[in-house]
């Protein structure tokens, strides 16, 4: 490969960058062809709708279309700051991601070295196959099997608090309840498949460091201290940027599947509002600026990350 | 911690024990004890969901109103499930589901791959640049109400195409199978280039029937997208022959139970059946599908994750 390419330069020395090109489209027409239609999509489908921010803008009005409607400049974003309903809705997202990532983040890592220790791999096999299941459900499927095993009429969890003598709790409908609800619901989905991306970490660690270890009579608990955690260090501070990129998407499906409106003013997050005010409402220049505001900060969070992890850990993303 | 373990390792290296290995010191065991019961409790706790769902759809009328039904159906009876499938708005978006996750994972399992296929080659000049823009997809979006615009100046609202055309290209997907690309030997492309064949003759003869585990593995993933995917048709779809099952059954389990009623199916009040149990049922014909081909996919998709996450 890298001999053809040379070769080429030394022949041809005197062609500029466009001539060049020319040759390689020419050669390898085939491959920018397949290339092409995914290129094509990616600007209608990707690159269209990012243009289409602009109308955070404007005052957006779906018969005048995006050119006629009239330039604002920053009124919906000044909107959006004194707004009390959008104060509410990134109060909400930050509260039930932030408890996500507390209760959530760990617990693939804690299960992925429980994982690991076990030996019989049978059981090991099985109970993968078990805990992965859930993740290939639909959050409406998921949300229907909890509305169902948390209801106050018959749900089981309902029949365990009786029996201990507590008051049954409507958990989908109580707002004190409800962000537990979406936390809990969220991990029983996820938490088994997350610990694959772990999983595959320790597959890289060399197996003769244990080995070492064993000879120098560390215990399995020293092992994993020593080795396995650093080992996997890399992985997790990864994940922890991407999760951390997504803050400001606190499961916008989950939530859209499980709740209603007695239960909206503690969790209507940012992906919510936007559905409800921009297509309920057709409110969409305002929430077109909510949702700029989401993927503005998201970007810039993963891209600090990004940085920082490089910087720090001679890894990132890209 | 060299209680009972160095003795077995070291020094007895002349005498071959049938035991390899050292054997555990006691707070070793009791914390292998412990795992086992964790792991045991955790897999109950996924599975009893289901359970519960199971016996409530087989259930009698009386037994799951009057809330007594827990693991094991009472008065057993297949009504529910009859019952379900023989309902016409359910088995119509039950069709849309099976036509959007078949036409779906078809197209973008086979765009997804000519996409990867180009990138995966270090000599396609402008790769950089291409992949810079696949990548900035992904982490940063025009939205919700742009795309909808979008999507609604290209009269695709109201259509079943709104729910597969733009989900043909996964930047994600595209990635995994991009580095399995990377991962085939370049000797092979040379060897097939000395005979005489082109880029696609490679792509299609030569890299594609080595790369079936990925290309399974991405259509699993397409096939659990399009078979789950809610949001978008909520989005775009509100013609109710067009609804696909996920949404369907979204407006069914909303319409009762904890919350206020609204007929979605039309419960015959001579059937022996609890909205309940025919919420139970729906959901249990809906998850089938993916019980069945789980089992068999399951190498494939951890293998192909391993390779996407490790690389990635």
């Amino acid at each position: 490969m890298n001999q053809s390419a040379a070769n080429q330069q030394i022949s041809r020395p005197h062609k500029g960058y466009f001539a060049t090109l020319w040759s390689d489209v020419r050669k390898d027409w085939d491959l920018y062809l397949l290339l092409l239609p995914g290129v094509l999509f990616l600007l209608l489908f990707k690159y269209t709708p990012m243009y289409g921010i602009l109308i955070a803008f404007k005052d957006f009005n779906i018969f005048d279309g995006m050119s006629a409607s009239p330039w604002v400049g920053f009124k919906h974003f000044e909107k959006l700051f004194t707004s009390d309903d959008f104060a509410l809705v990134l109060k909400n997202t930050l509260i039930i991601s932030l408890l996500k990532i507390v209760f959530l983040f760990p617990l693939p890592i804690v299960i992925a070295i429980m994982l690991n220790e076990l030996k019989n791999m049978i059981f090991k096999r099985t109970v993968q196959t078990v805990i992965y299941l859930p993740h290939f459900l639909s959050w409406v499927i998921v949300s229907g099997l909890f509305i169902d095993i948390l209801s106050t009429n018959g749900g089981l969890v309902n029949k365990v608090l009786v029996h201990f003598g507590m008051e049954p709790i409507a958990f989908f409908m109580d707002t004190d309840y409800f962000r537990s609800v979406l936390v809990a619901t969220a991990g029983w989905k996820e938490t088994g498949w997350s610990t694959i991306v772990y999983l595959a970490a320790f597959s890289t660690i060399d197996p003769q460091l244990y080995e070492a270890a064993k000879i120098d009579g560390a215990s399995r608990w020293r092992q994993i201290w020593h080795i396995t955690l650093p080992g996997i260090t890399p992985i997790i501070v990864l994940m922890f940027i991407l999760r951390l990129g997504n803050i400001f998407e606190a499961g916008t499906e989950q939530i859209l599947a499980m709740y209603n409106p007695t239960v909206y003013k503690v969790s209507d997050v940012i992906g919510t509002y936007v559905y409800r005010m921009g297509l309920g409402n057709q409110d969409y220049s305002f929430t077109t600026a909510v949702g700029m505001f989401e993927s503005v900060i998201g970007f810039i969070l993963i891209l600090t990350g990004n940085y920082l992890s490089r910087k720090y850990l001679h890894r990132g993303i890209w | 911690m060299k209680t009972a373990s160095s003795p077995s390792a070291v020094s007895v290296a002349g005498k071959s024990k049938p035991k390899t290995g050292i054997r555990p010191t006691l707070p070793e065991r009791i914390f292998n004890v412990f795992n086992y019961v964790f792991f045991t409790l955790m897999g109950i706790t996924t599975l009893l969901p289901f359970v519960n769902l199971i016996a409530k759809s087989l259930s009698s009328e009386a037994a799951v109103i009057s809330g007594i039904v827990n693991l094991w159906p009472i008065g057993f009876q297949l009504g529910t499930y009859k019952f379900v499938l023989q309902d016409a708005a359910f088995m119509n978006s039950m069709k849309i589901s099976i036509f959007l996750t078949a036409v779906g994972t078809a197209l973008s399992l086979f765009m997804t791959t000519i996409t990867a296929y180009p990138l995966s080659k270090p000599r396609l000049r402008g790769r950089k640049w291409f992949l810079l823009m696949f990548i900035f997809t992904m982490l940063f979006s025009g939205g919700l109400i742009p795309t909808y615009l979008l999507m609604h100046k290209l009269h695709l609202v109201n259509t079943l195409p709104v729910l597969f055309l733009p989900a043909m290209v996964n930047v994600y997907n595209m990635l995994i199978i991009k580095s399995y690309f990377e991962g085939l030997p370049d000797s092979l492309e040379e060897s097939a280039k000395l005979d005489g064949a082109g880029n696609l003759r490679i792509l299609f003869f030569i890299a594609l029937p080595l790369s079936l585990p990925v290309l399974a593995t991405i259509a699993l993933f397409f096939a659990v997208y399009f078979w789950n995917d809610y949001f978008n048709a909520m989005i775009y779809i509100s013609n109710p022959s067009l609804k696909p099952m996920q949404l369907f059954l979204k407006e069914l389990l909303l319409s009762s139970g904890d919350f206020m009623r609204n007929e979605t199916l039309n419960v015959d009040a001579a059937l022996n059946t609890s909205p309940q149990s025919i919420q139970a049922a729906s959901i249990m014909i809906a998850t089938v599908p993916i019980l069945l081909v789980y089992p068999f996919l399951q190498k494939y998709f951890v293998k192909g994750v391993l390779v996407g996450s490790v690389k990635g």
